[in-house]
């Protein structure tokens, strides 16, 4: 495979490298990035991407770009919206899985002394949902609102406060979304579910503040060295994955119908203006919405954690809630010319720089706030949206380290108790649902995070506002 | 299942297995389990109940998915724990079946992760030293 170097920070493999290719595939990434990217199937889905109707720009791939199925995550993809295609495998399973970060007015010192009976407490009150159902009880009716209304509905039925759906992104609901192009089915796999974690990579992550390193923008964010947040990351659940699967189906069928031929049965996709493309989208922001209600859920569920541990003056805020899996209309200037894209982000949040439109008017000075987590024993990231990602990536960045290692390469040979001792030695206490969790989602089984923020940082798509140092960690 | 059953593939985010079966309704039969194996442990679920399930597809790679999207529908969201399922009617396009199972419960039917969906990544389904052999990778 043909990859030119274009900076520290920039790789590209060329348009014509591959029969079909639409574009260039960019990829962000150092040298040391590329040479783990390219051993598996990421640059190749990337490519894959770049042969999608429709296309507009290069077909990128972030730092922390991984094999994924379809398309990889770690990808971002602008459609034209006349010509160009949704495809929701683009999008993923997991329909705006995302990260929320909140605020406490806690510091380390006090958490500390308490922090086994916290995490068993958060433990408690916020089920993973691996063998059963959550403690959100609502009916049919309440679920046709929430599929409309998102994170708004939680608030409004006491589920938080106003402020929480203010400072998510979209206002924690998608315009658009129409509940009647939801099978049955996903109502029933996800009504159930709300309120609950999930598996696999999903966490809940006490943490505390260790570097400030943008400080107008840290105190525009409300964050200061040494003060505990808690990082969230979830999705839509049954609801959301039965969508999905719903669509792909849905475009599998009727692709034939539109000329429309592909290297990976998984890229299924149709036109954006067409009933199935509609349709998809219709449903995509219901499970959006889902999803943003689902993490409101666990937001309210934590509030009461902390308030049994540390009384009623525990205050927690939510900082700023951000999708990563999710296609939007946007406009970007392209080639000299304003055009409206249906901006796909399988594995990527946005990253809008100081001044968009779209970001909460007290953060409209410094950036939208980005958050990057890391495996349970390293680190994670709060980033501000900066100009390069305007220029060049349809407003986005990366969304995690990235995996490095399959699951079953990161369990062989290691003991679960022990991983979780040496985890405890350095100050990180994890709760687990299953014994595999723990040692699928070691630090060795990702990348580098700190890496991957050089990366974006370097390339001038967002900039470093804030490092975290996680403490204690609820895993399914 | 026996160990020649079915295998686990790995895949660097998510999982995959490889099964096998000496004809078609088998493999099929056996894909199911393999993926509920990997989500719970089917062997803590009694065939206390028949469940029928029956899937069209446009061909026999999507039928498999799609038997295996219907299947893991059933378990995530009518919660019914399988012990195994028994192929009734098959051709390439179709298949009909009963699934021996019980309603899921929490406490004896310990799950191990959640299954999101079944995906077309590296789908294969071929003929292997007189076998049937099937690699599906899932979304986890």
């Amino acid at each position: 495979m043909r990859i030119e170097a274009i900076d520290a920070w920039r790789h590209r493999i060329p348009r014509d490298e591959a029969r079909g290719m639409l574009t260039d595939v960019m990829v962000y990434a150092s040298e040391a990035l590329m040479a783990q990217i390219r051993k598996d199937l990421s640059l190749e889905q990337a490519m894959n991407v770049a042969t999608l109707p429709g296309i507009v720009g290069s077909s990128l791939a972030m730092p922390d770009i991984h094999q994924g199925y379809g398309f990889p995550i770690g990808g971002v993809a602008a459609m034209d919206c006349g010509e160009g295609v949704v495809s929701p495998g683009g999008v993923g399973f997991d329909i705006n899985c995302g990260v929320r970060l909140v605020r406490t007015t806690l510091e380390e010192a006090d958490v500390r002394p308490r922090l086994k009976e916290l995490v068993e407490q958060i433990f408690r009150d916020v089920p993973c949902g691996v063998g059963g159902s959550g403690f959100v009880k609502i009916g049919a009716r309440d679920l046709e609102r929430i599929l409309v209304e998102g994170a708004r509905w939680m608030v409004k039925n006491g589920f938080g406060e106003q402020r929480d759906a203010d400072f998510s992104e979209a206002g924690g609901a998608l315009e658009g979304a129409d509940p009647a192009a939801v099978s049955e089915r996903a109502r029933e796999r996800g009504l159930p579910q709300l309120g609950t974690l999930g598996s696999g990579n999903h966490f809940l992550e006490v943490q505390y503040v260790q570097e400030v390193h943008d400080e107008t923008a840290a105190r525009a964010y409300g964050i200061r060295p040494g003060q505990v947040v808690v990082l969230i990351h979830s999705g839509s659940r049954g609801l959301g994955h039965q969508v999905c699967t719903d669509y792909v189906s849905v475009m599998n069928q009727s692709m034939a119908k539109y000329h429309i031929s592909l290297p990976d049965r998984q890229l299924a996709c149709g036109p954006i203006r067409s009933e199935q493309g509609e349709r998809y989208l219709a449903a995509m922001c219901a499970a959006a919405n889902f999803a943003w209600a689902n993490r409101q859920a666990i937001l309210h569920f934590l509030r009461g954690a902390f308030q049994r541990i540390f009384g009623a003056s525990a205050r927690l805020d939510l900082v700023y809630d951000v999708c990563h899996n999710i296609a939007k209309r946007e406009r970007y200037e392209v080639e000299g010319r304003r055009r409206e894209v249906l901006v796909h982000r399988k594995g990527a949040t946005s990253a809008f720089p100081a001044g968009h439109r779209e970001i909460p008017a007290d953060y409209r000075a410094v950036g939208q706030p980005v958050f990057v987590p890391g495996s349970m024993g390293t680190a994670s990231w709060v980033l501000a949206g900066a100009e390069g990602a305007m220029r060049e990536t349809f407003g986005s960045v990366c969304h995690g380290a990235g995996r490095l290692l399959s699951r079953t390469a990161a369990r062989k040979g290691r003991n679960a108790r022990e991983e979780r001792d040496k985890l405890e030695e350095r100050g990180i206490l994890v709760r687990s649902e299953s014994r595999d969790g723990i040692l699928e989602e070691l630090p060795d089984a990702y990348k580098d995070v700190d890496e991957v923020i050089e990366v974006v940082h370097g390339a001038g798509l967002a900039r470093k506002v804030a490092r975290l140092r996680p403490m204690g960690v609820i895993k399914g | 299942m026996g160990p020649r059953d079915f295998e686990v593939l790995e895949h660097p985010a998510d999982i995959g297995f490889r099964a096998f079966g000496g004809t078609l309704p088998e493999l099929f039969a056996r894909s199911a389990l393999a993926m509920l194996s990997i989500a719970a442990d089917p062997a803590g679920a009694l065939p206390r109940e028949e469940y029928p399930l029956a899937v069209e597809s446009g061909d026999r790679e999507s039928l498999l998915v799609d038997w295996l999207n219907e299947v893991l529908y059933w378990f995530d969201g009518k919660r019914i724990a399988f012990r195994d399922f028994r192929v009734t009617q098959f051709r390439d396009t179709a298949i009909e079946a009963v699934g021996m199972g019980e309603p899921r419960d929490p406490l004896r039917h310990r799950a191990r992760l959640i299954v999101k969906a079944v995906t077309y990544h590296q789908l294969k389904i071929e003929r292997r030293g007189g076998l049937w052999v099937a690699e599906v990778y899932l979304d986890i």
